[in-house]
């Protein structure tokens, strides 16, 4: 599904060059619920950016669902990106003066569905994550879980192959973040690939795989099935 | 058109800004399409023909002085030595020049009698020599013959038998005849001396450029008999200069007169429409004035709305939005905004006419010109916006991910 081969990112200013991934090696397979764990500064975000094709980087291979995405043009990335990807965000980023209905509609937009189409994916995502009858409010009326569902919905209404969740119960409290990974963790069983950065080890190991990344490189890969399974 | 929805009710929810600006361009269009429709319509009055050859004509005033001065024969010896110049096509006295804000009018009518209304004219004082100086062209009838020139005293008040008048003053006269028909009708002056239309010529303009009868003029044979005089030379192309300074100098020599006055028509003409020239050159102030100011307030509005929205522009970005996505989406909505604007722009456009067609009478706006300013303005808008969506198309799509 994502295949990342000696990955490097240098992000360069007049003084200082920073190196945010070196040979950064990683293989996530469909249907895996991954999540990316490290400290501050390890690079989690540039990765994430990165396979969300939000950003070049400057040496490697990048392979998504089998296409090598190190040469696509902007528009090129900006369709793939749409059509294949599904973000949500730490700070759910929906559009503030849009209601749920046209936040989830955005996407679907660029892709270039036509009205009837959108209005059934956009109706359907909202039910999956239980918002279906709130489609006309704004995401101010809404707790800051019901808008990292609203965000969710709108990353399922392209029926995307593959999640990337940066940070996704950030800035909620433990019993939203919860009900946000049962909701995820849902979303995956039904075969949708999930990539999820994290900080909280706790949320980590409710993932199928963790990934720890420190300095720019995976420095450790822990198959948290096998761990549950061999702890019994 | 693709996010027509989206951007209206988003438009909606912030539309303080948006309002100011649809306002702006509303005033704007308003002052900037009545403006250059007086632009217009004042240049077209200034570019209007006076029928006579305006470039190669002036004339010059002399007054007499003494009791022993011989008016007649002076004027006769004058208009004798200026005809014979060389490069003098032909000259005349006459009592007032076209276009120059001083002459004489008066009503011609068809029945005799007060009780009957008059048509104004302009009244031109000239001799058989007036078709010929003033470059007209007889296009019915005849011209004066040199035997119909009389002499009018300063107290003279009675008219001539004889009247040449200008095509459009016998379509007044006579509406339901053709010009030539009007030839050998009798009109009346002071309301009872009958006139016989001997000749229709095809233009002249009265004295009055803001006069509603500027067309209205007539030629009565006569020479006038006055301590002062005005003649008219007409000369050929390229002489006009060089003809005003002999002319002048022939004129000084006779002591028992002095010269006070000499002007090409050209610079009659300048002057007479001095005003309209002025008021074209401050509506244009105005018009580039007022462009300016609501270019400038779309490119503040569109700059703030873009800074204001890096993030959900980033958002937009990684949701799959391309550069060119972006670019329409700034577009789009300042096409909202200035459509809404020029609408409205419309109306006050055609409500600040009516002021106007009261106020300074210029005639009712066409529809064209409503039409061309909602569409220049909406470019206008369109142009100024395409600065700051340009610069929205280059935040990275990675803005999404930045928690700012």
């Amino acid at each position: 599904m994502l295949t990342m081969t000696n990955v490097k990112k240098v992000f360069r200013t007049d003084l200082v060059e920073t190196h945010a991934l070196r040979d950064f090696n990683l293989q996530v397979d469909e249907g895996e619920f991954v999540a990316v764990t490290g400290p501050s500064g390890s690079g989690k975000t540039t990765f994430l950016n990165i396979a969300g094709m939000l950003e070049t980087f400057n040496e490697g291979t990048y392979q998504l669902d089998g296409e090598d995405v190190s040469h696509l043009n902007d528009n090129q990335r900006s369709k793939l990106r749409n059509e294949k990807i599904g973000f949500i965000f730490q700070s759910y980023n929906l559009i503030p003066d849009l209601s749920l209905f046209d936040n989830v509609d955005v996407p679907l937009r660029y892709r270039g569905f036509d009205a009837k189409e959108r209005k059934k994916r956009i109706e359907e995502s909202l039910d999956i994550v239980g918002l279906a009858n709130r489609m006309k409010h704004l995401p101010s009326q809404l707790s800051g879980g019901q808008q990292q569902r609203v965000a969710i919905a709108r990353a399922l209404a392209g029926n995307p192959r593959f999640l990337l969740a940066d940070e996704p119960t950030g800035n909620l409290d433990s019993a939203m973040a919860q009900s946000v990974m049962e909701l995820l963790k849902e979303i995956n069983k039904k075969g949708t690939t999930i990539v999820m950065v994290t900080h909280d080890p706790q949320l980590a190991t409710q993932a199928t795989r963790n990934i720890f990344v420190k300095d720019g490189q995976v420095s450790e890969i822990n198959d948290v099935v096998a761990m549950h399974v061999a702890n019994g | 058109m693709l996010e027509l929805g989206p951007i209206f009710r988003a438009l909606l929810r912030n539309k303080i800004g948006a309002i100011l600006i649809a306002v702006q361009i509303a005033f704007t269009m308003a002052i900037i399409v009545n403006a250059v429709f007086i632009i217009y319509d004042r240049s077209q009055q200034t570019k209007r023909p006076s029928g006579i050859d305006e470039a190669n004509t002036f004339f010059i005033s002399s007054s007499g002085f003494g009791d022993d001065f011989d008016i007649k024969g002076t004027i006769t010896q004058d208009l004798e030595a200026i005809r014979a110049l060389p490069g003098v096509i032909d000259a005349i006295q006459i009592n007032a020049i076209p276009i120059s804000g001083s002459g004489s009018s008066m009503g011609l009518q068809t029945k005799p009698g007060a009780e009957h209304d008059g048509t104004g004219v302009a009244v031109y004082m000239v001799d058989e020599h007036g078709i010929k100086a003033l470059d007209l062209e007889l296009i019915a009838g005849e011209n004066f013959a040199k035997s119909d020139i009389r002499w009018r005293g300063p107290a003279g008040s009675k008219w001539p038998a004889k009247v040449i008048v200008t095509e459009a003053m016998a379509k007044r006269l006579f509406p339901d005849l053709s010009y030539s028909e009007a030839v050998g009708k009798t009109v009346y002056i002071n309301d009872v001396e009958p006139m016989i239309i001997t000749g229709i010529i095809d233009k002249l303009q009265a004295p009055w450029v803001g006069w509603d009868n500027l067309d209205n003029a007539m030629l009565s044979p006569e020479k006038m008999e006055f301590q002062s005089t005005r003649y008219l030379i007409r000369t050929v192309p390229g002489m006009r200069d060089q003809l005003m300074k002999t002319v002048e100098e022939l004129l000084a020599e006779n002591k028992s007169r002095v010269v006070d006055g000499m002007r090409s028509i050209d610079y009659v003409r300048e002057r007479s429409y001095r005003g309209n020239t002025a008021m074209i050159k401050i509506l244009t102030t105005v018009i580039v004035t007022l462009t300016i100011v609501t270019s400038l307030g779309i490119v503040g509005l569109a700059s703030f709305s873009v800074n204001r929205r890096k993030k959900q522009i980033g958002i937009r970005r990684a949701l799959g939005a391309t550069k060119a996505d972006i670019l329409s989406y700034f577009m789009v909505e300042n096409f909202l905004i200035s459509a809404s604007g020029v609408v409205l722009g419309a109306v006050l456009t055609v409500a600040l006419n009516m002021l106007l067609v009261s106020a300074l009478s210029i005639p009712p706006l066409d529809w064209f010109y409503i039409l061309a300013g909602m569409l220049v303005l909406c470019l206008v808008g369109q142009a100024a916006v395409f600065g700051p969506a340009k610069k929205a198309t280059e935040i990275a799509p990675a803005t999404a991910t930045r928690t700012v």
